[in-house]
């Protein structure tokens, strides 16, 4: 086995340790403004990467980030590997339960909310490719995606925005929260087709490819379900807790990416449909969920969010126009969509509008999906910082919108 | 007995009180006379929450006993009896039947003996329906057989259609005993104040010893999770600040009920509700647990169990499901 020579590991070492603590200060900044730490991790990646320590320190950035390749490679098994964990806890909190619960409302609510951004986010890239920076990709793909990227909503932003505002158990909070659950699944199963059209290093033909990610969504949503409610009483009784039930869980993660990424798709659709699994399960704990999102939000998550922005140029990437348009775009799409599932669900205008505003939150999802475009080169680094900044502005603006959507006489 | 009546003619709202001399049970009037009126009487009882109590027999091993439990419940709440039987009226049958009847000491009880043809379960609830019936009881599986379960067993179509509160009888028995520990589903549903109120009411005419409410907290992982991005001290404030909301919802409901005679216990978990119930059910040895329904479930719900469907998987003990 290969390792890493001495300087290498080095390197590697101050990577993670600068990435992980201007990560952590910008991370409480954000927090100190009542923003979710995501925006201010990218905005650590921002400051340490090409855009702003790459102009005013360029030695050290050279130091830090160019100077050693393998060093380099390591870091992107280990981004790579927190992708994977990232979608993996989006799936955990996916309650299926829940999204059952709530019945038609939740379902007109996210329905809508996926067909609205995704039929405006669509059509215009279609008709405008190169205005919007289309990759290699053709434009039907490019289009798909685009309409997925509109209307993919972060639930973790718009649960933090609910508790906030003290909204979280209310029906319209548990409402706006199955909402997002189906438009989470949902869009990850559109942008898994996406990336199996592409066909990059896939193994099946693309019939097969589709029809067996169905058939693999469908097997871990039942089965796979079912015999995890078998399998997890027996590792919390068994063995040590809550390690047991870490490693195995972590270890079924992998597999189930490995197994996705070998059919084509992409590692994080098999670890966000085990997630999603594995939460709806009756035998894992809260505690032990929240275990499994304090390891991975406080320790992945904010290396996968820096490397973002130490892989991009953000200042020579800014197109303010594509940005404006972007934002219109998503704004529009998501709360006109969510808005009229909620309206139609009975709810009156001023709270309609609220739910709108909640599931307008794209947070870290949209920069997952964006970033996994760009690697596949679906769509080109301008639109790419496009995105990211709408992410941004959504989750930012998104409880303050409905805050004065609620306060409105 | 006090009714509280509320009357709807047209944009017009008036409410009223009056007293009823007579034990009736008046639901609906209509009087025609130009103007379509309508008055909802809700009728506070005294005396008895269930004036007609339904059971649904079949003539199993376990008839006898069915009958024996519900025949305390008739007695315990000043009930009639309803007999219901889904099949073909045989004179056999009948001498059979009339035999049990004899055998379970039913003779001085008011008891209304219907028999129907038809699909067992459409029929028992249309039965109910006819009779005004308050309780239907019916016997059930603790689990079904998996294809059973999937293709829904008489005893739990009822229980998912029924307009009527069910109770359902896991283990009857032929010397009836009384519902001692008693589990009331507390979270956080629009029917949960009706489910609590009904819930201590059947608790005081059963004198139960021990009320056990359980409430849980809604994706407690996420949330303590989101919190984490706070200090220490405000996350342990947000933990216990979880936990007392849960307890405060319950008591603001209790604060306006009447409990004599009652121990009250709130419970507060965390995860799916309805997993949470059936486990707490079994770790304290529930005699019986009372849950609201929120609406019908189809088999959609089966495939994907939550909330009642979560329950009806595998029955923790007898059921009450108040409608």
């Amino acid at each position: 086995m290969e390792s890493l020579a001495h300087k290498d590991v080095i390197n590697l070492l101050l990577q993670l340790a600068s990435m992980l603590l201007v990560a952590r200060v910008f991370a409480e900044i954000a927090q100190k403004f009542n923003q979710p730490a995501v925006v201010g991790e990218i905005l650590a990646g921002i400051i340490l990467g090409p855009t702003i320590l790459g102009l005013v320190g360029p030695g050290v950035f050279e130091f830090l980030f160019q100077s050693n390749p393998p060093a380099n490679l390591a870091l992107d098994g280990i981004v790579q590997v927190a992708v994977i964990l990232l979608l993996f806890v989006a799936g955990l909190e996916v309650e299926l339960h829940l999204v059952w619960s709530q019945g038609k409302s939740a379902l007109a609510i996210s329905l809508l909310g996926l067909v609205f951004p995704f039929v405006l986010g669509f059509i215009f890239p279609y008709f405008f490719p190169e205005f919007f920076g289309q990759g290699e990709g053709n434009r039907l793909l490019f289009s798909l995606f685009m309409g997925t990227a509109m209307s993919i909503t972060a639930l973790p932003v718009v649960v933090r925005i609910l508790m906030d505002m003290n909204l979280f158990k209310t029906k319209m909070g548990m409402v706006i929260v199955a909402g997002a659950m189906v438009n989470d699944i949902i869009g990850w199963l559109i942008f898994s087709v996406i990336l199996s059209f592409m066909g990059q290093s896939a193994n099946l033909s693309l019939f097969n490819t589709i029809g067996i990610t169905l058939l693999f969504t469908a097997f871990m949503l039942t089965l796979g379900k079912g015999l995890l409610n078998r399998v997890l009483p027996w590792i919390n009784k068994k063995l040590a807790w809550p390690g047991g039930l870490l490693s195995l869980s972590m270890a079924f993660c992998f597999m189930a990416a490995a197994f996705t990424e070998w059919l084509g798709i992409h590692a994080i659709f098999g670890a966000f449909i085990f997630g999603v699994a594995l939460g709806d399960s009756d035998h894992l704990s809260e505690k032990a969920k929240e275990i499994i999102h304090q390891f991975i939000n406080n320790i992945f998550a904010p290396l996968f969010f820096v490397s973002i922005g130490l892989k991009i140029d953000f200042a020579a990437n800014f197109d303010i126009l594509l940005i404006l348009v972007i934002l219109a775009i998503s704004f529009a799409g998501k709360i006109i969509g969510s808005g009229l599932g909620a309206y139609r669900s009975g709810y009156e205008l001023k709270d309609a509008l609220a739910v709108g505003f909640g599931m307008n939150a794209r947070g870290a999802m949209e920069i997952i999906l964006g970033i996994i475009a760009l690697e596949n080169n679906l769509i080109d680094e301008k639109l790419f910082v496009a995105l990211v900044v709408m992410a941004l502005i959504t989750s930012m603006t998104s409880g303050p919108l409905m805050k004065w959507a609620l306060n409105k006489a | 007995m006090s009714c509280v009546g509320t009357c709807f003619c047209e944009k017009l709202t008036l409410f009223f009180w009056f007293d009823l001399v007579h034990n009736q049970t008046v639901r609906l009037f209509k009087i025609a006379c130009g103007v379509k009126f309508y008055v909802l009487l809700s009728i506070q009882y005294s005396s008895s929450m269930y004036q007609k109590i339904a059971l649904a027999i079949a003539f199993s091993p376990r008839m006898e006993a069915l009958i024996s439990e519900t025949k305390r419940l008739v007695l315990l709440f000043q009930s009639e009896l309803i007999l219901i039987h889904i099949g073909k009226k045989t004179d056999e049958l009948e001498a059979k039947l009339d035999e049990i009847l004899l055998k379970t000491g039913l003779e001085n009880i008011p008891t209304k003996l219907i028999w129907k043809e038809g699909k067992p379960t459409k029929k028992i609830i249309e039965a109910c329906r006819e009779e005004d019936a308050d309780l239907l009881v019916v016997g059930a599986l603790k689990r079904e057989k998996i294809l059973t379960y999937y293709m829904g067993s008489v005893g739990r179509k009822v229980i998912r259609k029924s307009k009527c509160s069910v109770l359902t009888l896991i283990n009857p028995s032929v010397i009836a005993k009384k519902f001692s520990k008693m589990v009331i589903n507390g979270t956080q549903l629009e029917v949960t104040p009706r489910v609590i109120s009904e819930g201590l009411k059947f608790c005081q005419v059963e004198q139960a010893s021990q009320v056990h409410i359980l409430n849980e907290i809604k994706m407690y992982g996420l949330r303590m999770a989101t919190a984490s991005e706070k200090s220490e001290d405000e996350v342990s404030y947000i933990r216990r600040k979880l936990v007392q909301d849960e307890i405060k919802y319950v008591e603001d409901i209790l604060a306006n009920l009447d409990q004599t005679g009652l121990k009250i216990n709130i419970k507060v978990t965390a995860g799916k509700w309805a997993v949470e119930l059936v486990r707490y059910c079994e770790s304290i040895n529930a005699d019986l647990l009372i849950m609201g329904d929120e609406r019908g479930y189809t088999f959609i719900d089966r495939l994907f169990p939550h909330d009642l469907e979560e329950v009806l998987t595998e029955l923790p003990c007898n059921l009450l499901i108040i409608k």
